[in-house]
Order: C-alpha cells, then structure tokens, then sequence
C-alpha cells in the first residue's frame, strides 16, 4: 500500500472523493501547464468561472473543451458578484452550463480585500439551498456567520485563511480550529490565501476536510511541482489528523529511557 | 427596415438597436452559436435555454451572456 494514499475518503455535496485538494484553473501560464499542474496534484475538482461572451468570439471556447477532458468534478463560482442576486442568477446560469448543483457561492463585500459580504453570502445561500444547489460558501473564519450557512444547508463551508491570492497562510489558526471544534459535522474546506504546502498541511491537521486553491500553485516558479508539493501535504496533514497528533507540554520530557543511564551512581 | 421598428437594448454592456424581437433571435443576428457553452440573463434574471426563442425583447433589457473561463 503506497502510505500516502492511506487516508480516508470524504464526501461532499453528495459525492464521494478521493483527493482532499480542490484546484482552481486560473493563472497558469499556459493550458499546458495547468493539465500538467492538475494531473500532478491528484484532485478531483477543479473550479472555474464565468464570463460574458462576445459574439465575435464565436462558439469556441478552447479553455472550457480543455477543462471538460479532464473528467473532473466542476465546481463554478460566482467570482465578481457583488449581491446575493447577482450571485443567485449566476447560479442558475452555471447549473445550465456545467449541468451540476454544485456551486462556489462568492459574494464580494469588498473590493480591496475581497472579503466575502456575510450577509449577501447567507442570503444567496439559504435561498440556492431551497432551489436544489449543493452550496460551498466561500466566506470569513467568523463562527457565527459559519453556523449561519450550515443552517441554511450549505453542502461545504469554505473559510479564507488569508485574503485570495495572498499567500500569507493561516492568519488567524485560533480561529480556523474553533471553526473545526464548533462545526464537527460540516464540511469546513479552506480556501484562499494559502501560500505553501507547509500552511495547507498546517489547516489539513486541524480537521479541515480539504483545501482549495489557486494562485499559490499557478504563480509558483514550478506550478506544477508545487501541484505535487501541495497534494502531498494535504495528504500529509489529513494523515497526521487521522493520527492524533500528541498535546503540546510546557516542559521538556525525555524520550530516550532514563532507566540504565550510564556513569549514574547517586548521590 | 423603419427605425421604428428597432428595438434599444443591451448586450453585454454596450448598447445597440436591434430588429430581433426574441432572445434567440437577438443571439442568432449578433453571430453566436447557439450550441456554444452559454448561458443568458435578462435584466439580472436567468433565461433558462428552452425559453430563448419565445423570450419576447422589450425596450431597454439589458442581455448576459455568458461563457466558462478560468476561475479559482
């Protein structure tokens, strides 16, 4: 059995996945590389966005007949929305197109630090819940607005560890784990501002259920190296979760057998 | 074709006159293939794709089309 593989299955909105890491598609370097970054990192779901269409671009659409040969789950988000209308209507639109239930619920409360709109976030939510959408609400690592999405049935809560495209990793851990310690049952997946593989293993042994990510590996020298680096440290931290990591002591204990030290003789 | 029988609306953001009195027929004039991966919404509403060819177009709608890209 390859060690690495040896952590439990999850499922989310109904399905049931083998890779724990969830990829985003933009700013990769070329179509090329992004394949090759997907292929390295084990995923399972890729996300994407929506745009409009200009007549003269015609009906071919290279990126989306790329995407769709990979045979990976789609995860559409409504990125750019700014209201849980906006949010809701691009939904729909994305249900018709990608025809799946899942979506990456994405509603901007601010342009600078593209933080998530809390109230917009579990408005759109609570009616996309009602219309038969699999929900994975991207918000803050505030509890209560979290409790707020699990009640209104969301299939995964996806709190920032960082603002997107950051890097920075897990700013507030303390938060992220009482996220994992209040909401046990839900699906917590982390997503934006993760930077390198040691944050996603850092969020992974706290519980979470996965990870989502997109610029730490497509803006990486090597994206698709990092791929790799990435999924190993997901797996790496889900296993060390699975594993009960020991509690933290305020003083040094030896591990090396006191009994039969040499050169001892007593007092 | 009489002036007056175009119709103001908005496609994307920009601005136009059209003589098409559907959404479908909007779509199909202004050059897109209608089995492309594409969604619409009139006025911020969804236009599911079996309800673009009776989707009358009134004065002043505002049209989105969309189309999968890159997204994280």
């Amino acid at each position: 059995m390859n060690p690495l593989t040896d952590t439990t299955k999850w499922t989310v909105g109904g399905v049931e996945l083998g890779s724990r890491l969830l990829l985003g598609t933009a700013l990769y370097p070329s179509l090329q590389i992004l394949g090759e970054a997907v292929q390295a990192s084990g995923t399972d779901v890729l996300t994407v966005g929506l745009r409009r269409l200009q007549p003269e671009q015609g009906g071919g659409n290279s990126f989306w007949q790329r995407i769709s040969a990979m045979g990976k789950h789609i995860l559409p988000n409504t990125a750019g929305c700014h209201s849980a209308q906006e949010a809701i209507t691009l939904a729909h639109m994305a249900r018709e197109i990608f025809n799946t239930a899942w979506i990456k619920l994405e509603v901007v409360g601010d342009d600078y630090t593209l933080q998530p709109d809390p109230f917009g976030t579990v408005e759109a939510a609570t009616v996309l819940a009602r219309d038969g959408f699999q929900v994975f609400a991207y918000t803050t690592d505030d509890l209560v607005v979290a409790m707020r999405l699990r009640d209104a049935g969301c299939a995964a809560i996806m709190p920032w560890a960082a603002p997107i495209g950051t890097g920075r990793g897990p700013v507030n851990p303390g938060a992220l784990a009482s996220l994992r310690q209040r909401l046990p049952d839900a699906v917590l997946v982390v997503d934006a501002g993760l930077g390198k593989p040691s944050h996603a293993a850092q969020v992974m042994e706290l519980g979470f259920d996965a990870v989502l990510l997109n610029t730490a590996v497509a803006q990486a020298g090597d994206p698709v190296k990092m791929a790799r680096a990435f999924g190993l440290a997901v797996q790496a931290g889900r296993a060390a979760f699975e594993a009960v990591p020991i509690a933290e002591r305020a003083s040094a204990q030896a591990s090396t057998p006191t009994v039969g030290t040499p050169f001892w003789h007593g007092a | 074709m009489n002036t007056l029988d175009m119709l103001d609306v908005s496609l994307n953001g920009r601005s136009l006159a059209t003589a098409a009195r559907t959404l479908q027929g909007l779509l199909q004039q202004q050059g897109y293939e209608l089995g492309a991966a594409m969604a619409c919404a009139i006025n911020k509403q969804f236009v599911p794709r079996p309800l673009w060819p009776e989707r009358a177009l009134l004065p002043g709608d505002q049209i989105d089309v969309i189309t999968p890209i890159t997204g994280g």
